[in-house]
């Protein structure tokens, strides 16, 4: 039968499958229900808006609206503005396109009591201001509710405003800079021409003034930025490039206005802007990565409960995470995220610690098991221990240190950039002694200053401004074109220097999903059974099934099951026509009554009708392609590979093996991956850690440079310096080669410039540079130094493929 | 040309460009830029309707704040 779009949603589905109601058809009540609510609203031009984009469909939601009008939800996210109304910020879930923001602002403006409501298309995020009198917030999440989205809070004071300053600092920082510097360009050109072809003195006077007002702000305002980093730098005794530019571009501003006081030489004003424009909008890309981590980690933040159910003399009690005391007894229902650590004392039931671990597979806890905070509790009602308070839970204290990791690196970058500090020191010590030179032997103090300075504006821009940007940039370039994305140009000397590598077992050099390496059919049956049942089924094994049957299978159609039951970490059944349907692990078909007990080091899966097994599926996690030939060519280029799992043993063991990683540590929880690293940076190695999911992102945020991978959870990547795009293992072997090859490049750069600046600084600190000789020498220069990183294009990644 | 001309022409440019500049800084200080595509939105979805609207949520809001101070002002006994 012919596939319909629902009227609602658009997504496609078989016709005999929808509800069918006049002429619409829906694909769920949910969407049926938003459908008619639009509608009797005067909504529905929503739909012309919607064009052709799928949303969400509409599902009912969790019934947990009374914790929004709770006291300790409304002192941690609501605000109470000085007019007496209440201000709330949201993460609204499900909008897909502008119709979904125009459609939520509507709604919330037609609802009694809302008195502003503005939604960010961008980042989801929205402002909401009611007055508490009219209307409750528990109400307000029912109506975005009702119209098929979802909401939680979040609470911008943590970090997003502090990083929206930021941005916008920068932001006007760099407006500033542009202005000047694009005006200060066309007076250059009157300038040089005039240089060239006579021009009066009065003409020039006017020209250098107009340029000292245009350059001013730009070097005072948009370059403070730089002389704060100078400053820091001072403080700690290092040089660092803000030294340099700072320096460089400060003694430019003094000479030009010397220079233009005293009607002697030339001006310099578009060096000095140019050097902080370049350079401030190097900056700038940084900043903006920081504000999309903000963004994934409020919307963590966000979906952790505030309250907690305690159990005290038998009875239910709803307390504030924070005031949870060690040795409560905690009730966990179905669904519910664990906040605070403890030990299971009644019940038993499945957690997912797949935030934790990254492994997909269900985990089975019973008494006395150790319940961790960030788990899920899947399928029954239980009662544990508190252990631990909310502060000293694994929960907060991933946040906070991702939190802290986020605001903390750059500094930590900054400080790297060595090779260009000993050359900014050097300079400026050759400058300084020069001048002391021409004044204690000349006697002169004005010819002492503008040789000194010469020597630093011959120095500066060229052979700093360009050997390391141009070496990085050709690297990046071509990183970029094998599908690994450097996030900053200073990774690339970073990884250069390492000499450890810890990788992730699931989703890093395995592929992360089961997927079948063998089956045996039993009997005859229909193909289609399985895939109805495996389809109803959230479960990794039964997805790895799926694609299985769907590889195999060209045409599969769609069957309605009935009585679908989902037994977590088991299996599932449900009922066709009077067959019964299994399909599970071999414990789910003993449990009922059918004979199962085959060993395999690989994951099972039966499928059985009506008691009987017709199916057997072999299911692994697969290594990725290429993995083993990666790791030996990284091991080759002396570095140290490692594996860091959540997974036990055994299983770390066999994958291992199999890639030939000798050194494996298994069973780590997110934090000890992360002090594996802290102690490894001890002892003096530069590690280099590769991850996919949440339970990686601290260690990734510990290590020197953090490499994700292309499908990684948004944490994840958003705190790595690298993206691997096509996820393969030999890009990690070709991202080791770029950047030592990119090293030895800007190495070869710094040697080549301070060679030319070994010729030419002679000669000015001789005295004989005319604005000519300074033109001519920084060309020249400019163009050995970017001929040689060009050379970097011609560096073989194909090693690996040659050798296999 | 006389360097007066000169002059001139330079001050009114920078000026003129300075205006516009501190424009566009008033406007990225009060945060509209923050969403780029409602930027968009905005003129796609322009009719009396939204026009209405945004009266009706003005109106709203000054009627709920003259609720507030009558309920706050307490007369004297």
């Amino acid at each position: 039968m012919a596939d319909v779009a629902c009227t609602h949603c658009n997504l496609t589905f078989s016709e005999d499958v929808m509800i069918v109601e006049d002429e619409n058809y829906f694909c769920c009540k949910g969407c049926q229900g938003v459908y008619h609510l639009l509608n009797a609203e005067g909504l529905d031009t929503f739909y012309d808006k919607l064009g052709d984009t799928t949303l969400q469909p509409a599902t009912p939601q969790v019934d947990d609206l009374e914790k929004f009008d709770l006291e300790g939800f409304k002192k941690k996210y609501i605000k109470i503005n000085n007019d007496g109304l209440y201000e709330i910020n949201l993460i609204i879930e499900g909008i897909h396109c502008s119709a979904c923001v125009w459609l939520n602002e509507k709604v919330l403006h037609k609802t009694d009591g809302i008195i502003e409501a503005s939604i960010n298309y961008t980042n989801n995020k929205a402002k909401v201001v009611w007055d508490s009198d009219v209307i409750k917030l528990s109400k307000i999440i029912e109506t975005i509710r009702s119209i098929g989205y979802n909401a939680y809070p979040y609470d911008p004071s943590l970090q997003e405003e502090r990083a929206v300053k930021n941005r916008k600092a920068y932001y006007t920082r760099i407006l500033v800079a542009v202005f000047g510097s694009m005006n200060i360009m066309w007076i250059a050109i009157a300038q040089y021409s005039g240089y060239f072809t006579g021009m009066k003195q009065g003409f020039k006077e006017i020209l250098n003034v107009a340029e000292f007002i245009l350059a001013t702000p730009v070097l005072f305002y948009s370059g403070w930025i730089f002389f704060r980093g100078a400053y820091y730098g001072f403080k700690n005794h290092i040089a660092n490039m803000d030294t340099l530019v700072s320096s460089g571009a400060l003694l430019a501003y003094i000479y030009s206005i010397y220079a233009m006081t005293t009607q002697t030489g030339e001006v310099y004003f578009d060096s000095v802007v140019m050097i902080i424009t370049f350079v401030l909008v190097g900056k700038y890309l940084e900043v903006l990565s920081k504000k999309h981590a903000v963004d994934t980690l409020d919307s963590i933040m966000g979906s952790t409960p505030t309250e907690v159910t305690v159990i005290e003399d038998n009875a239910k009690s709803l307390i504030s995470i924070e005031s949870v005391q060690i040795s409560d007894i905690i009730e966990l229902k179905p669904g519910e995220k664990v906040v605070i650590d403890g030990a299971l004392v009644s019940g038993e039931g499945s957690f997912d610690e797949s935030s934790l671990t990254g492994e997909n597979e269900p985990v089975l806890k019973k008494e006395s098991d150790e319940i961790l905070s960030g788990s899920i509790c899947l399928d029954s009602v239980i009662r544990y221990k508190a252990t631990k308070d909310a502060s000293g839970s694994l929960l907060h204290s991933i946040v906070s240190l991702l939190e802290e990791s986020i605001t903390k690196k750059p500094y930590i970058e900054k400080l790297a950039d060595r090779v260009s500090g000993y050359f900014s020191t050097i300079i400026l010590l050759i400058a300084v002694a020069t001048f002391v030179f021409w004044w204690s032997y000349g006697g002169v103090f004005e010819t002492a200053l503008i040789i000194g300075i010469s020597v630093i504006v011959i120095a500066c821009p060229c052979a700093l401004g360009l050997a390391t940007p141009m070496a990085t940039l050709i690297g990046i370039a071509m990183a970029a074109k094998n599908n690994i994305l450097f996030k900053e140009a200073g990774y690339l000397e970073t990884m250069a220097k390492s000499d450890l590598l810890a990788l992730d077992k699931t989703g890093t050099i395995t592929e992360g999903k089961p997927s079948v390496v063998e089956q045996k059919s039993y009997q005859a049956y229909d193909t289609n059974l399985l895939y109805a049942l495996v389809e109803t089924s959230n479960h990794p094994v039964s997805k790895g099934v799926k694609a299985y049957l769907e590889k195999r299978n060209e045409k599969l159609g769609k069957i309605n099951l009935k009585e679908i039951k989902t037994i977590q970490a088991k299996g599932v059944s449900a009922k066709q026509n009077n067959q019964t349907l299994l399909g599970g692990n071999a414990l789910f078909m003993r449990e009922n009554g059918i004979s199962c007990d085959e060993e395999s080091e690989h994951t099972l899966f039966y499928f059985a009708i009506d008691g009987e097994v017709v199916h057997k599926f072999e299911l692994s996690d697969t290594i990725r392609e290429g993995a083993k030939e990666a790791i030996a060519h990284i091991k080759a280029l002396g570095v140290e590979v490692v594996m860091l799992t959540g997974d036990h043993e055994k299983s770390a063991k066999r994958v291992a093996n199999e890639v030939g990683i000798t050194e494996i540590h298994s069973r780590l929880l997110p934090a000890d991956k992360a002090s594996f690293i802290e102690a490894k940076q001890k002892e003096g190695k530069v590690a280099v850690m590769v991850g996919d999911g949440i339970n990686d992102a601290i260690a990734l945020a510990q290590s020197n440079i953090a490499i994700a991978m292309g499908n990684g959870t948004d944490v994840a990547i958003s705190v790595s310096d690298v993206v691997l795009m096509d996820e393969q293992p030999k890009s990690i072997y070709k991202a080791y080669i770029l950047s030592k090859r990119s090293y030895r490049a800007i190495k070869e750069n710094l040697g080549l410039s301070l060679l030319y600046n070994s010729i030419t600084i002679p000669l000015a600190v001789m005295g004989y540079v005319t604005p000519l000789v300074a033109a001519l020498s920084m060309s020249l220069s400019s163009l050995i130094v970017v001929g040689n990183s060009m050379r970097i294009k011609r560096v073989k990644l194909s090693k690996s493929k040659d050798k296999s | 040309m006389s360097e007066n001309i000169v002059i001139l022409m330079l001050g009114v440019s920078t000026f003129l460009g300075a205006i516009g500049l501190i424009a566009l800084l008033w406007g990225v200080r009060t945060g509209q830029f923050d969403d780029q595509s409602k930027f968009i939105d905005a003129a796609r979805y322009d009719n009396e309707e939204e026009l209405r609207d945004a009266v009706m949520m003005e109106e709203k809001k000054k009627k709920a704040l003259k609720k507030k101070r009558e309920k706050s002002y307490k007369p004297a006994d």
